[in-house]
């Protein structure tokens, strides 16, 4: 059986408590991972390549990412692509992916802080 | 596209740059009239160009460019399998775009791995609330975000948490299918 909140102390506690909570797993996170769902990267793989992430960034327990999805760069020619930004605001855009690209980018950038440079697109 | 999830992903795509926060999506199979119906509809804000231009793969509204290939591409992979594509305006208030094709034509794509394409669609947007119904001729499955999410805890409302959960219901509507699709 839970225990009794006694007084209106432990009641605001606990609040800041479950708000912290609410916090880490809605909330802004460190790292914005979009990846490019127009009909272009979609026809290339992009939809394998947010499953990849889901899969990768749950085996890494990586906690500080959220994914969104967005349209058509104009980079067609590079898709499959995701952009990622990270917490100092920097973006690097990552293309022609694969699983085992996810893969290194989610170990190396994601949890070790080191961008892949030879998965990069060069601007 | 190699899987009839992805034409669904596009569309859905569509229907979330027109601001939409429900989408539903349906299908259907009649095996015994040999029909398959895709649904995808949507309460965004509705088509505002002619049905022939949202049809043109050399017509878009989107700033900068001069294709727009997804309707088109559906329009010929379901006139491919024998069957036609059409928009009209949804119940929900915004666009409905029904595909009918024939379910046993060799020509008719997979409907491919539309668990992993709906769960994507719920993990990157957690403020939509995404409706699944399918049905095989028998009672209907229905799958939404919003009745998922009320069984998980708070903090499981959003991400990775809520989208692995509707994978899972989605694979078990599909499993009532006939297994044609």
């Amino acid at each position: 059986m839970a225990n009794k909140i006694k007084n209106p102390q432990e009641l605001a506690a606990l609040k800041e408590k479950a708000k912290a909570d609410l916090d880490l797993r809605m909330g802004p996170k460190e790292i914005q991972i979009t990846v490019h769902m127009g009909t272009c990267g979609i026809a290339a793989g992009a939809r394998d390549v947010m499953a990849a992430l889901m899969d990768e960034l749950t085996t890494a327990g990586a906690q500080n990412v959220t994914l969104h999805q967005s349209g058509c760069l104009g980079l067609c020619d590079r898709e499959p692509m995701f952009t990622l930004v990270d917490k100092a605001g920097q973006e690097f855009r990552y293309g022609k992916l694969t699983k085992k690209k996810v893969h290194r980018i989610v170990q190396q950038h994601v949890v070790g802080g080191s961008p892949v440079a030879d998965d990069l697109i060069q601007a | 596209m190699r899987e009839l999830s992805l034409h669904i992903l596009d569309v859905i795509e569509n229907s979330i740059r027109a601001g939409a926060s429900i989408i539903s999506v349906g299908i259907v199979e009649d095996v015994a009239g040999d029909v398959l119906e895709i649904t995808v509809e949507d309460n965004g804000s509705g088509l505002n160009i002619p049905v022939e231009d949202a049809l043109d793969p050399f017509h878009t509204t989107k700033d900068g460019k001069r294709i727009g290939l997804g309707l088109s591409l559906f329009q010929a992979a379901a006139e491919q399998a024998g069957g036609a594509l059409t928009i009209d305006k949804s119940d929900l208030g915004g666009v409905a775009v029904k595909v009918t094709m024939s379910l046993s034509n060799i020509d008719r794509r997979p409907l491919g791995d539309l668990a992993a394409t709906l769960s994507s669609v719920v993990c990157t947007n957690p403020d939509l609330d995404l409706w699944c119904r399918f049905s095989s001729g028998g009672p209907e499955c229905v799958v939404r975000v919003s009745d998922v999410a009320r069984e998980l805890q708070v903090n499981e409302r959003c991400g990775l948490a809520i989208a692995r959960r509707v994978s899972e219901k989605i694979r078990n509507g599909l499993a009532g299918m006939s297994g044609r699709s």
